[in-house]
């Protein structure tokens, strides 16, 4: 699903170079659940960027779902994160003018879905975690864990090949963070792939692999030896 | 597309008022054009209208001051050029007499006209919009018979009110002369072009006879200096011009002695037209200066908005959305910006130029095509100062745009 081979990242900044990826090789297969974890500065924000298409990157290869996006023009990118990159992020970046069903339509207005469609898939979307009953509300007017749960299901209604999760529960309580954590853990046992950036340890816990970062380099990668399923 | 169009109104309605205010310099600068075209076009078609109905096709043939009597215009000159070129509809000469007129009831100071049977359609005071009876005809002329038309309001101010006075004895004295002349026709009063002249105690009664009939009591009259020409279109008043002084000047054997020369009100006309051309174009211009200053506004407004909504920028670029589709979205925002101020200043501006046209007392002028200009200069002006805050929000790094704060 994933290849990545000895990508290597440098950021220029005022003659300096500072390398935020080193020679970084990872391997991520359908169905898997993985946490990226490492301190501030690890490099594991610019790792996200990198698989979600959002960034570039100097040198080795990425792979996604069986096409190589090594190098694409920002239109090609564009293209590819909206079919196959679901975003989920910290602070839910939903659409604040726009209610909770034209929220979730908006990636398939991107790919050009007719009206009828982006209706139906919506809701669909929705029901999975558990707000059609709320879809003409604005996101002002329901809870923190109720607009991620809104964002997840943006996130899934053009059935990407992966979802990125950047920090989805950094806002969240304690209970909420566990609602949301349920919402990927049944989303991943119907063959959804998740990645998700935390820096949370417990939070990892509820996934089914870590893989950690420090320096920029890939430190540590083992599989969550019983993941606690909600 | 129709997503778009709803985010942009979305997006202008959730800052209503800021909207509103941005779209006030469009506003202005939009109803000012259009009122202004509105009320000069109305003026200009107008004036051009009076001096058609003065005769736009009418050409005054005169004589100058250098010559001598035996150059003036002669009846059989009259005859000719009606003879021999083609395309001169009417002639007549309008001698014009001042005297007195009596009729059994009451007597008034008096205007009379006298000409060939074409002065029905070369003298704009009396025409022949006959409401009783009719004109004279050729043979009265060519007799000299003492028969007169008689205008509307002349006939009621001489006759206690009455208007069908066909039949009836009218006398003309003119310096110690008098004649007895029979009414045989009343016209329509249609005395717009002299009317202000006089006031309604003074005012003349106008009267219209053979020229042969008039002369009895002026034989001056006869020596024509000036008389009056109806071409049936515009285009051959040069041509009709150029002949007839040829065939005078030959005529009277002085050719190249310029003593006869054709005008024409169509002359005046341009001149008066391209002058307040000129005026309309002007405040038109100081218009436009209103309309570049609304669309700056516009363009400022579209700055805030990116600059405000970077993050939501970021998130559309994460969400999929292309550098075309951001592009898109902003630059319809800002054309719909510009056209709702726009269609409101035109509303406001055919308002306006009502007002102003009804109290100058004319008639706007409001073509469709002004208004398709309008609805495309507004567009325009969205596009053109639209641009650049649409590029660039289009041209926002996703990274950085997600992570503005």
């Amino acid at each position: 699903m994933i290849d990545l081979k000895n990508v290597k990242k440098i950021y220029h900044t005022g003659g300096e170079e500072l390398i935020a990826l080193n020679d970084v090789s990872l391997q991520i297969k359908k169905g898997e659940f993985t946490s990226i974890m490492g301190p501030s500065g690890s490099g594991k924000s610019t790792m996200m960027n990198i698989l979600g298409l959002l960034d570039r990157f100097d040198e080795g290869s990425y792979i996604l779902n069986g096409q190589n996006v090594s190098s694409l023009t920002d239109n090609e990118s564009a293209h590819v994160r909206n079919k196959e990159i679901g975003f989920v992020f910290q602070s839910f970046n939903l659409m604040p003018r726009m209610s909770i069903l034209e929220n979730v339509e908006l990636p398939m207005v991107y790919a050009k879905v007719s009206a009828k469609e982006r209706h139906e898939r919506a809701m669909i979307a929705l029901e999975k975690v558990g707000l059609a009953n709320r879809v003409k509300h604005k996101p002002n007017e329901i809870s923190g864990g109720q607009k991620q749960r809104v964002a997840i299901a943006r996130a899934i209604v053009n059935q990407p090949a992966v979802l990125m999760a950047d920090e989805p529960t950094g806002n969240l309580d304690s209970k909420t963070t566990l609602e949301i954590m349920k919402i990927f853990q049944d989303l991943n046992a119907d063959g959804t792939t998740v990645v998700m950036v935390t820096h949370e340890p417990d939070v990892a816990q509820y996934t089914k692999r870590i893989v950690s970062f420090k320096d920029g380099r890939l430190m540590d990668d083992q599989l969550v030896e019983n993941p606690i399923i909600l | 597309m129709k997503a778009n169009f709803k985010m942009a109104l979305d997006s202008i309605f959730a800052n209503k008022m800021r909207s509103f205010l941005t779209m006030l310099g469009i506003i202005i600068g939009i109803t000012a054009v259009i009122a202004i075209l509105a009320v000069g076009n109305g003026a200009t078609s107008q004036i051009t209208g009076t001096f058609n109905d003065l005769g736009a096709s009418t050409i005054s043939l005169s004589v100058s001051d250098k010559a001598i009597k035996a150059d003036y215009i002669t009846k059989a000159d009259l005859q000719t050029m009606k003879d021999s070129i083609q395309k001169l509809d009417y002639i007549s000469p309008d001698a014009r007499l001042a005297g007195t007129i009596t009729s059994d009831f009451s007597d008034k100071s008096v205007i009379a006209y006298g000409g060939t049977t074409d002065l029905q359609f070369t003298n704009q005071t009396m025409k022949n919009n006959l409401v009783y009876g009719r004109y004279f005809n050729q043979n009265e002329y060519d007799d000299a018979k003492n028969v007169a038309v008689i205008s509307e309001d002349g006939a009621t101010v001489l006759f206690n009110g009455r208007k069908d006075v066909v039949g009836e004895k009218i006398n003309i004295s003119y310096r110690g002369t008098a004649l007895s002349l029979k009414i045989i026709g009343v016209t329509a009063s249609s005395q717009e072009s002299t009317v202000g002249f006089f006031d309604a105690e003074n005012m003349p009664v106008f009267i219209a006879t053979p020229l042969t009939t008039l002369e009895t009591l002026n034989p001056e009259l006869g020596n024509l200096d000036s008389v009056t020409v109806k071409v049936s279109s515009k285009d051959d008043i040069d041509s009709v011009s150029k002949q007839m002084v040829r065939l005078l000047e030959t005529r009277h054997e002085k050719v190249g002695d310029d003593l006869y020369s054709a005008t024409n009100f169509l002359q005046s006309l341009d001149q008066i037209d391209s002058v307040l051309g000129l005026f309309i174009n002007f405040i038109a211009a100081v218009a436009a200066i209103a309309l570049v200053v609304g669309g700056i506004g516009v363009m400022n407004i579209m700055l805030v908005s990116v600059t405000e909504r970077t993050r939501e920028i970021g998130t559309r670029k994460a969400l999929g959305a292309t550098t075309n589709t951001i592009l898109f979205q902003f630059l319809m925002e800002s054309v719909i910006l510009s056209l709702i101020g726009g269609i409101i200043g035109l509303v406001l501006g055919i308002l306006l130029a009502n007002g102003v046209a009804s109290a100058l007392d004319i008639v706007p002028s409001i073509t469709p095509g002004a208004v398709i200009l309008v609805l495309l200069f507004s567009s325009a002006v969205g596009i053109f100062f639209g641009i650049y805050p649409a590029r660039k929000a289009a041209k926002l790094d996703p990274i950085e745009a997600l992570r503005y704060e």
